[in-house]
């Protein structure tokens, strides 16, 4: 028997050749990304993103962030077909949404879920290849942006935006690409031959280290749920097939964090329906807000980049604003849009000091 | 490592002891990675030999005493290379620049593309006939995304002894747009790359992996890093400085092209948009041409336009000035016509920051202190020229050369053309005759053009005080084929001394007429179009743009125009054959707008002292 016959006999080696073109790969995986557009355009916010199609029929898994709060979702799919999408499910803990198109397509090319969650997870020092419409480059039939890199760690997430921390708290694929840039949210990593790997996050600074981190949340990631009182273990696969066949549960909000907020000095108007929107009735005097410059009647929209739709998630996030630390506003006054630095104080030492 | 499954072993190996199943797999794994390990190392080796071949033609920048920088690439051997305006910009138009062979030169600004963020500088030879190592012009239309790229330059300032710092990475996108914000630098169809490119990098070259020159890198997108690579750079395509290196080495300011149209994507609920023409300037060649709005553009110099970013990436590829093919359509009719490009409105550059710092902040003195460099006697500044001195150098080379076919200073009397006429799309010919001549009125002399077609006689005294445009346009619907048979005679007789103003105006296209006779089922008017070296003129009201072949600066047209919005008389001449010992035209066919004038078939010609 000659081992050496069976060595030579379509070894499934790593390529013929180390640095060949990806021009093949990146043609096919483009036709399975689409470039959206919604709520955003202010500077730090962006209003384009990016997303990857999951289904022949147009749903769309992308990054559950602040452009999908827009009641005018756009799609561009890769050869410059325009459509209008809403989103259908959201799970916060996987950091994802499922979007639809609006429209009868079909035959769209997209990737099956179940064969990339089946696949093994990546390890470190594995190739990858970055898609995203970052920076909104591309416009229409112009295809994704795509960058190269390996995979540097599969770690625990620990980011954070501003102020507050990463909505995903499991373990991602860390990679040395430069790939979380605006708009990439919602792009994919995938392998050298387009196979998915995972969705492209935010832009976060790692909490410990206060450095910029690029990551992207593996396809087959696991979080634990709080749902209808149960806590349940739910996976990206079944988020996307429950998502898609229209039985997908969204798990409940966190339980807020204590009250660890500082002193602004802002006296909203009462919170009279649920869902009342954050219009400042009062500034007190001498306050942070007032030194802000803050008025009555102005309307609160985003807070370091949250939206803030009503009175009571201005108070989830400013309890978790503490003193001394600075956020930015952005409230309408008016028809226009200002951006607003509030520091908030220590309330003890506001006290003390009257 | 192996990638995926693990090899399926066959019949054979299912019989055997596990001990040799183990055994054969080892070994596969050992081959394998083996393999893969050859092949990585031979990439490497590949990698660092084209870098040692295409390192020596990478500049590094300065301003003179060192201050600022960039980076830069030799082109040619006898020192001409490529950087960025913005480079240039506080360098102003002597420089240094730094071989990585440690030998630092002079150097002087030849040519501006200010919009497209391009400079051609040259540098000095130390030695006569010196040779410089040049880099090899590659072509940018074959560059894909997806494929490897290298760039080298000198990030950060980071090398003092000029040796260029190498990054490599993939390109990232190709034919892309980036809209000039808070600048004049527009850089379209350009090619983004994940190379690492830093502030310094700027100007330098980007390779493909036969070490072609593919692009200039000059910029890239910046948000909450800071103005650090943040994954994304571009360069400028090779292929859009080539069509302005005619320009560049002219000395020219160049200006890029408008077409005078708005075009939007206009689509119904959803689906695919359309490109459409939704506002139009009136005393643009397309408006001319006869482009309407809601027309649908197709495509522009041969490019599909299917978005708004391909309609401006395929305008930045070409100078004002230029004529190309707009393929458009109208119900459901496409037409073909050939457009020129208007220039761009420009706001001024008062700026004197860089948009791109490529250096840390020291402000650089313009004027430098001491001697002046020895770049600075190879600079005349004038209005509307980068470096006119490279201007005058262009003119006299292509002026000598023209003279080659034949010297008509010695003949600067009256000439007479005789022959026959193919009036418009008649198939009969007339009799025709040209006289140019000088006539005597009183003391002082008037030159009069008289042109007969059989019986019917048409002159033009192109001096006359008082007369309206339409006269020096005569005859009718020739758009001025008189006066340009006036500016033909005084530029072949009395050359740049003929004329008010006088300069090279770069490389333009062609697109003479088919002949009589020829197959009328062209493959469109791309076919037509010849690549020619342009003089620009101006006598009186007449200016004249004159188009000489590349190969032999032969004459091969020319366009004679009262003002700049407006169509001219176009002369094409061909069927040169020698008469005493000059070449002259047998042929020569006038057209002007959308209509054919004439071709004139020339037997004789006579020409006094």
């Amino acid at each position: 028997m000659n081992l050496f016959s069976l060595a030579s006999r379509r070894l499934p080696c790593a390529g013929a050749v180390a640095q060949q073109s990806f021009t093949a790969t990146v043609t096919e995986v483009n036709k399975k990304m689409v470039k959206l557009f919604g709520a955003g355009g202010f500077k730090g916010l962006p209003s384009y993103g990016t997303g990857v199609l999951v289904s022949s029929k147009g749903h769309i898994l992308t990054c559950n962030n602040h452009i999908l709060s827009s009641t005018d979702l756009r799609v561009h799919l890769y050869d410059g077909r325009f459509y209008h999408a809403k989103v259908l499910f959201r799970e916060p803990e996987l950091d994802v949404a499922l979007v639809k198109v609006l429209d009868d397509v079909d035959f769209l090319p997209h990737y099956e879920i179940d064969k990339a969650a089946a696949a093994a997870l990546a390890e470190a020092g594995d190739w990858v290849l970055a898609f995203s419409n970052c920076f909104h480059i591309a416009t229409r039939d112009e295809p994704m942006s795509i960058q190269h890199g390996v995979i540097s760690a599969y770690a625990e997430l620990r980011g954070r935006r501003g102020v507050f921390d990463a909505p995903f708290a499991g373990e991602v694929y860390f990679v040395d690409a430069i790939a979380n840039n605006p708009g990439a949210a919602g792009g994919i990593i995938t392998n050298r031959k387009g196979a998915l790997l995972g969705i492209v996050g935010r832009e976060l600074k790692n909490t410990l280290s206060d450095t910029w981190i690029n990551y992207a949340i593996p396809v087959q990631a696991r979080v634990d749920i709080v749902r209808e009182d149960k806590t349940e273990s739910v996976d990206m696969r079944t988020f996307v097939k429950e998502a898609i066949a229209g039985t997908y549960k969204q798990s409940e909000k966190r339980k807020n964090k204590e009250d660890r907020g500082g002193y602004h000095g802002i006296v909203l108007v009462p919170n009279a329906v649920g869902v009342t929107p954050p219009y400042v009735e009062e500034v007190l005097l001498g306050s942070p807000a007032a030194a802000a410059g803050l008025r009555p009647d102005d309307l609160i929209v985003y807070i370091d980049g949250e939206l803030v739709p009503s009175i009571k998630v201005f108070r989830d996030i400013m309890k978790q604003v503490g003193p001394g630390t600075e956020i930015k506003l952005e409230v309408q006054r008016g028809s226009k849009l200002k951006g607003v630095k509030l520091k908030l104080t220590d309330l003890n030492k506001v006290k003390a000091a009257k | 490592m192996m990638n995926g499954a693990l090899y399926q072993v066959k019949d054979p190996l299912m019989n055997m002891p596990r001990r040799f199943v183990l055994v054969a797999l080892a070994v596969t794994v050992l081959v394998c990675g083996a393999r893969a390990q050859q092949d990585a190392l031979q990439s490497e080796a590949d990698r660092v030999a084209v870098v040692a071949a295409i390192k020596p033609s990478v500049v590094a920048i300065f301003a003179r005493g060192g201050q600022g920088g960039g980076t830069g690439v030799l082109i040619s051997d006898d020192g001409f290379a490529l950087t960025n305006f913005h480079v240039v910009q506080p360098t102003g138009p002597t420089m240094q620049c730094g071989l990585p062979d440690g030998v630092l030169y002079d150097a002087v600004l030849v040519g501006l593309d200010k919009v497209g963020d391009v400079a051609l500088v040259k540098l000095l030879p130390k030695t006569a006939g010196q040779k410089f190592p040049a880099a090899v012009l590659g072509d940018s239309e074959t560059v894909r995304e997806g494929d490897w790229s290298i760039a080298m330059g000198n990030p950060f300032l980071l090398a003092t002894d000029f040796n260029p710092t190498v990054t490599f990475g993939l390109v990232s996108g190709v034919h892309r747009y980036q809209y000039p914000a808070g600048t004049i630098l527009e850089y379209t169809d350009c090619i983004q790359v994940d190379a690492s490119i830093n502030p310094g990098n700027s100007g330098g070259p980007l390779f493909n992996m036969k070490g072609e020159l593919i692009g200039i890198n000059g910029r890239g997108s910046f948000d909450k890093r800071g103005r650090v690579n943040s994954g994304v750079g571009y360069a400028i395509s090779i292929n859009q400085i080539k069509n302005f290196m005619g320009h560049l080495q002219a000395g020219l300011d160049c200006d890029h092209a408008s077409l005078g149209a708005l075009v939007t994507t206009q689509t119904e609920k959803t689906g695919l948009g359309r490109m459409v023409v939704t506002s139009m300037l009136e005393d643009s060649d397309v408006a001319r041409r006869g482009l309407e709005l809601e027309d649908e553009v197709l495509a522009f110099a041969g490019r599909a336009v299917t978005s708004v970013n391909h309609y401006r990436n395929v305008l930045g590829l070409y100078p004002r000035g230029w004529r190309l093919p707009l393929e458009y359509r109208r119900d459901q009719t496409r037409k073909e016509v050939l457009v020129r490009l208007m220039g761009v409105q420009r706001r001024a550059l008062d700026d004197p920051n860089p948009p791109k710092e490529d250096a840390p902040k020291p402000k650089v003195d313009n004027a430098p202190k001491g001697p002046p460099s020895p770049a600075a006697k190879y600079f005349e500044a004038k209005a509307g020229f980068a470096n006119y001195f490279f201007n005058k150098r262009e003119q006299d080379r292509l002026l000598q050369a023209f003279r080659r076919h034949g010297d008509f200073t010695s003949v600067a009397g009256n000439w007479t053309l005789d022959g026959g006429i193919r009036l418009k799309k008649l198939r009969t010919e007339s009799k025709a005759r040209i006289d140019i001549v000088e006539e005597k009125d009183g003391t002082s002399a008037k030159p009069v053009i008289r042109l007969k077609i059989d019986d019917f006689p048409y002159a033009l005294e192109p001096f006359k005080g008082g007369q309206e445009a339409a006269a020096l346009r005569a005859p009718e619907t020739s758009g001025g084929l008189l006066a340009a048979m006036y500016v033909y005679h005084r530029l072949l007789t009395q050359g740049a001394k003929g004329f008010t103003e006088f300069s090279h105006g770069g490389h333009e296209p062609l697109y003479p007429p088919p002949l009589p006779g020829a197959d009328p089922t062209l493959p469109g008017l791309a076919a037509l179009r010849v690549d020619a070296e342009v003089l620009n003129t101006r006598h009186g009201p007449f200016l004249t743009k004159w188009f000489f072949a590349l190969a032999d600066q032969k004459l091969l047209g020319f366009e004679l125009r009262l003002n700049e919005n407006e169509d001219p008389c176009e002369v094409y001449l061909s069927d040169y054959r020698p008469v005493d010992g000059r070449q002259l035209p047998h042929r020569m066919q006038v057209q002007y707008g959308d209509g054919h004038y004439g071709t004139f078939r020339f037997n004789s010609f006579a020409m006094q002292k």
